[in-house]
């Protein structure tokens, strides 16, 4: 049924990242690329090198090796504020929620980098502050809407079951309106119905608002549903890459698969 | 069944302590509303500290030991710029050199501190204590200074029909608890209201998320830090005007302490809370306490106003270690 | 109110755009603020859907499905499709897309409005099998974008087409309108009747705008009234009360922004005039003994206090009959400001000037609480094919038992079976391509044969017991009103479904579903672990706090003189919900006793039996569709039965 998506050149390439943590090496020579608008899988198994992968992309860690080029300039030594800066988002795998404030904050804190106006006529809430926070309002209205948790704006995140918090977490991502948007295990923990719900809600960002996604996940099923090309990571070391079909019958990856109880 | 009755224990004892002395006819209804207000009033000051300690801790984990350094150095810029210019445009000015204090401190000391361990900051910030205490008095004097509000400090005698005898109030005492109070309200407008409130209670609940969402801690952690140089600033004002400005006063704001131990480490209505009660406890238990312990035990009397903030404190760590206002951390699962 | 002459639903919208054109007429939460059309903004929308649907061959006769939850623009469709002498046909949106098809086969639908994708999915799903269907407008575009179907078509493109065909033929619209007449076909409800196919219950112009008038002159309705629509539009009762009553009053009705939210949205609009079945009313006591249960001691005891004062004197307070002692009046007043009050703001109910529950009895005891607390619930008696009203209780009669006395207008009659007949202006023309059960329904005379067993008692009330053909008796003679013991379970909060058997058999039986919510927290708070409904339903403990509940509904069986002797010796737990999916309830779920005793026939034979245990296995539909099996040895369990002649002497 659905049509075409208009999947673009390469807006993130990772080229020959190396990382180690003292004697660990956590990535080895890892290379490959993430289409504008597609969606990108990195899967492997616990403890293959998907978390560092993204946490070197995000910034979080520098890597001894290798660059990262993102729209076509290479980015080098940037911490996460800045890459955020850039329109990357990221979600996290442990909830990295602001548990005290409530649903509607901790989206709206997803909209900071974009606020302009100075901070006399923010607290006045006058003149051009107050259409400024209106915007923003709307946005994550829109975001609210879109992630169907208008029922809870005002409730503090930390007393929402978890399926709900994974839920805010996208949202607060999705209100930096990314270009690309990196999402950690963001089905890990959760149930059938709500690992479905999420599922749909990441195709439909896609689709709706054209966003690139990454997703990282331990578990394949899901993913390989819903994904264009994936990239497998075993041990530090990329083993397949390509479409799901293609990795599903990769000789390597199967063996890595099998290697692994679940 | 939350285990809740050691602090209402210990509420009930110091209910009763503030009722006795009114209903057992020992004090005049006059004099004790007296005492009352007074109490008050240095609990309005105690609160200013402990706000300041309360929202620094808060947004960047650092139990900032300068806070009371902080009041007197602001104090005595004040008052010496003062002589030289209008009241207002010392204040000013103080409020420039104190941001700029809050940018120094972020770029000296906190930013090559981050990741380190508690105590290194700790230490870190008792050094800073110790260079604002003596730098201050390099630059500004080590004598005593006034700051001169242009308030009355005469007494008024109010309520003269209600009590017998009437009540003396000092004008000044108010304008500063309104004074204390409109920053108050103005900081939980700034906080609950503001884009940039919002990044900075974003930053105090959780560090990497704030991050990873663009809010950059640096520039996070000045604005905090100006803050509880404003606190430290209307703080120390008061104070001058009322003591004088002397180096007493970074003694007196460790009372700052107890008072956040009371309130809880992360809340600001902690702060001012456990302030008032710190204020009104010990003048209560100076005024009426202190002549019964006297003729009880023939002890020489005096200084429980010295003491009785740290029992307080100490009372409960034991019962309710998180505050009165504190977060418990309850993990659902 | 509007005149006479205002006989159709599109005349009578283009009287309210012209005597209240700024007056709101429906209202939307959207991106968390409330939008809202007037009654002009409502009739440009409606005449730009029109003339849209026309463009794309809709005409007179015709039926359009609507599909979705209430939403103004599937409202505006409900009126647009009337405007040209169609027929609207709302169908349940939760329905799997399997329960449609004889609906579109049956009335041939070509032209069908859809909310949102997952209407979308279903309908393109029954496509092959109902192929008149040509034309899917959707309202939410969102996930649709991709579709590229030729039969869809998004709202907003068919008001743009209709807008072009408007400027094209500037009169087309008015003289749709004017051919209109009020004896033509308004609305059609699918019944989802116990047995067999839907029937599609036409109504007309008349029959509908006659019993929304009778009720708004009867209970005195005006303009400035609040309803939140809430309950699936294909419903009479939410129909009647959204649409008709709200065109003939021109009083605003709010969509809720979505099923999660309805108790914010309910205290933000403040409705004064709310209808519901009891099951919504059952849900929101429930809600509140749970955090009621969870609550601190001083606050729970508060509670349990003024609610036991507010049983005693409440209802006769609101009632404003007879007089009620000072001290109570204040200790009552007390309870309003500290407790009542805020009940009433938390449900949502603070402005509520009527209140009505019907289509199913009502426990008692859930009646009596509402009206304790001051809000003004009543019942009311009324089916499909009446268009609701046939009996409201007046504000001074309000009788926990009885539906009241028929409305002005309306004859009722009970014949010697004891079945209830009834003539209205609101009854229906007739049962959509179905002759012989219209003749069935609506005899020579044009009485209607509700199939209610009931009577009419001293004070002229209706009471209903049960449904005549349920009604039954043991083998010793003793009555047996299936539903009216099940309505007694279902009022614990702990009972979420019952089924009663009896009918020629030695003793009664029941099959019970708990409530997983309130029977999980009551679990929860004794520390009793469990992984899910079978294994909680199979526990000792809730065994026990069933058969409590069982054996409080026998002691007050034991007083009355009708159906003492009909009291529940043995009861099971069922091991899974009773689910609309697995066809065990209806749609508007009501147990489907037949269909229950036929899947569960093993069941049946062991509460019969002499075994104490009892193994099913049954087959199960989950949502997406895909089929499985759940198996579990029930337990039968053993109820206390009392004395009927020691209960009455004591009462």
């Amino acid at each position: 049924m659905a049509g075409e998506r208009k999947i673009g050149a390469p807006i993130l390439t990772v080229e020959g990242i190396s990382l180690s943590f003292g004697g660990v090496k956590a990535l080895q020579n890892v290379s490959f690329d993430v289409r504008e608008h597609e969606i990108r899988a990195i899967i492997g198994p616990n403890g293959a090198g998907k978390s560092s992968m993204l946490n070197v992309i995000n910034g979080v860690y520098h890597p001894q090796q290798g660059t990262i080029r993102y729209q076509g300039a290479e980015f080098h030594d940037m911490d996460s504020h800045q890459v955020a800066r850039s329109g990357i988002a990221r979600t996290f795998q442990n909830l990295a929620l602001f548990k005290g404030m409530s649903v509607l904050d901790n989206i709206m804190t997803g909209r900071n980098l974009r606020m302009r106006s100075n901070l006399l006529l923010q607290a006045l809430r006058i003149g051009p502050a107050l259409r400024e926070e209106l915007e923003h309002r709307t946005v994550v209205e829109n975001i609210i809407e879109f992630l169907e948790i208008q029922a809870y704006r005002k409730t503090p995140v930390g007393r929402l079951p978890y399926g709900l918090q994974k839920r805010v977490d996208l949202a607060r991502a999705l209100a930096m309106e990314p270009k690309v948007l990196l999402l950690d295990e963001p089905m890990a923990g959760m149930n059938l119905e709500e690992k479905q719900d999420m599922c749909r809600f990441i195709l439909d960002v896609n689709d709706q608002f054209g966003t690139t996604i990454v997703l990282i996940e331990h578990d394949m099923g899901v993913v390989m549903d819903i994904s264009d090309r994936v990239v497998v990571l075993d041990y530090g070391k990329k083993i397949g890459d390509g479409t799901p079909d293609a990795v599903r019958a990769n000789q390597a990856v199967i063996d890595a698969y099998l290697g692994v109880s679940h | 069944m939350r285990r809740n009755w050691p602090v209402l224990l210990l509420g009930l004892v110091l209910l009763i302590g503030l009722i006795l002395p009114l209903a057992s006819g020992a004090a005049p209804a006059g004099f004790y509303v007296e005492v009352l207000l007074g109490g008050l009033m240095t609990g309005v000051l105690y609160s200013l500290v402990a706000l300041g300690f309360a929202l620094i801790f808060k947004a960047s984990g650092v139990f900032n030991f300068a806070q009371g350094a902080m009041v007197l150095f602001a104090a005595l810029a004040v008052a010496r710029l003062a002589e030289h210019m209008p009241l207002w445009a010392a204040i000013v000015i103080s409020l420039a050199i104190m941001v700029l204090v809050a940018w120094l401190i972020e770029r000296l000391v906190l930013r090559p501190l981050v990741n380190q361990e508690g105590v290194a900051l700790l230490m870190a910030t008792l050094g800073v204590t110790y260079f604002l205490d003596g730098f201050g008095q390099t630059v500004w004097g080590s004598d005593i200074y006034k700051i001169d509000l242009g308030i009355a400090k005469e007494p008024v005698m109010i309520l003269e029909q209600v009590f017998q005898g009437g009540i003396l109030v000092n004008k000044e005492d108010f304008v500063a608890a309104l004074v204390a109070a409109a920053l108050v309200a103005g900081l939980t407008i700034f906080f609950q209201k503001t884009a940039t409130g919002r990044a900075l209670r974003a930053v105090a609940d959780d560090h990497q998320a704030a991050q990873s969402i663009g809010i950059p801690l640096n520039r996070i952690w000045v604005v905090v830090w100006s803050i509880a140089g404003l606190v430290a600033l209307v703080a120390g004002v008061i104070w001058g005007s009322k003591l004088g400005v002397q180096f007493s006063i970074a003694q007196v704001a460790l009372k700052a302490l107890p008072v956040v131990i009371l309130g809880g480490f992360t809340s600001v209505s902690g702060a001012i809370v456990g302030g008032l009660i710190v204020g009104v406890g010990e003048k209560m238990a100076e005024v009426f306490l202190g002549p019964v312990l006297v003729k009880a035990f023939d002890l020489a009397g005096g200084g429980i106003e010295n003491w009785f903030a740290y029992v307080l404190a100490l009372l409960f760590l034991l019962v309710r270690p998180e505050g009165l206002f504190g977060e418990k951390h309850i993990d659902r699962v | 109110m509007a005149t006479q002459a205002s006989d159709t639903f599109p005349r009578l919208l283009q009287h309210h755009a012209a005597t209240r054109g700024a007056r709101p007429a429906i209202r939307e939460k959207a991106l968390g603020i409330w939008q809202t059309w007037t009654w002009s903004d409502l009739l440009a929308q409606v005449r730009a859907t029109t003339c849209g649907l026309a463009a794309r061959g809709f005409r007179r006769g015709l039926n359009l499905a609507i599909i979705g939850e209430n939403r103004p623009r599937l409202y505006c469709a409900f009126a647009a499709a009337q405007s040209l002498g169609g027929v609207p046909v709302p169908l349940y949106q939760d329905a799997v897309a399997q329960e449609w098809v004889f609906v579109f086969q049956n009335a041939e639908i070509e032209f069908a409005i859809a909310e949102d994708q997952e209407q979308v999915d279903k309908l393109l799903e029954i496509q092959p099998q109902c192929p008149k269907l040509k034309h899917i407008i959707y309202d939410d575009s969102r996930g649709l974008r991709n579709y590229s179907h030729p039969d869809l078509i998004s709202f907003e493109q068919l008001q743009e087409l209709g807008r072009a065909f408007d400027a094209a033929h500037p009169q087309y619209f008015q003289s749709e309108i004017d051919q209109g007449k009020a004896a033509d076909v308004a609305a059609m409800f699918y019944t989802s009747g116990t047995t067999g196919n839907p029937k599609g219950v036409v109504h007309t112009h008349d029959s509908l705008l006659k019993a929304a008038r009778m009720g708004a002159e009867w209970e005195g309705l005006t303009g400035d009234e609040e309803v939140l629509a809430y309950l699936p539009m294909a419903w009479i009762g939410q129909n009647i009360f959204s649409i008709a009553q709200a065109y003939v009053c021109g009083y605003c009705v709010s969509c809720p922004e979505s099923a999660e939210t309805v108790t914010a949205d309910m205290r933000e609009i403040g409705p004064t005039y709310y209808f519901a079945p009891p099951r919504p009313f059952e849900a929101l006591l429930t809600q509140i003994t749970i955090r009621m249960d969870d609550a601190g001691r001083l606050k729970r005891r508060l509670y349990d206090f003024f609610m036991a004062h507010a049983r005693k004197v409440g209802p006769t307070i609101l009632d404003g009959k007879d007089p009620v002692g000072l001290f109570d009046r204040l200790l009552y007043r007390v309870g309003d400001w500290l407790v009542y009050g805020p009940l009433r703001n938390v449900l949502g109910m603070s402005r509520i000037k009527r209140a009505y529950t019907g289509g199913e009895a009502i426990g008692p005891d859930l009646f009596t609480f509402y009206r304790s607390i001051g809000v003004n619930l009543k019942q009311l008696y009324g089916s499909t094919e009446t268009a609701v009203f046939v009996c409201i209780q007046p504000n001074d009669q309000v009788k926990p038992d009885t539906v009241g006395p028929p409305m002005k207008g309306v004859e009722v009659k009970v014949v010697a079976s004891g079945e209830v007949l009834i003539r209205s202006p609101g009854l229906f023309r007739e049962y959509y391509k179905n002759p012989d059960a219209t003749r069935e329904a609506k005899d020579g005379e044009g009485w209607f044969h509700t199939g209610d067993a009931g009577f009419i008692d001293r004070d002229g009330h209706l009471k209903i017991i049960d449904r005549a053909k349920d009604v039954g008796r043991l083998n010793d003679g003793t009555l047996f009103a299936p539903k009216y013991l099940e309505n007694k379970l279902k009022f614990f909060p702990y009972v979420k479904e019952a089924v009663a058997f009896g009918h020629q058999r030695d003793k009664v039986c029941a099959m019970i579903n708990i409530d997983m919510e309130a029977v999980g927290n009551w679990a929860e708070r004794r520390n009793l672990p469990y992984s899910g409904y079978t294994d909680l339903a199979s526990q000792p403990a809730v065994c026990d706090l069933v058969r409590e509940c069982v054996e409080k509904v026998n002691a007050d069986l034991a007083a009355d003189r009708e159906l003492g002797g009909s009291q529940i010796a043995r009861f099971v737990i069922l091991h899974k919900e009773l689910d609309a999916d697995d066809g065990e309830l209806t749609r508007t779920r009501k147990v489907r006793r037949g269909f229950i005793a036929d899947k569960y026939g093993a069941i049946v034979e062991g509460l019969y039996g002499d075994k104490g245990e009892v193994f099913i296995e049954t087959q199960v539909k989950f949502e997406d569709g895909r089929q499985g099996m759940v198996s579990a040895n029930l337990r039968i369990l053993e109820a206390k039965i009392f004395s009927t002649a020691a209960a009455r002497k004591a009462a």
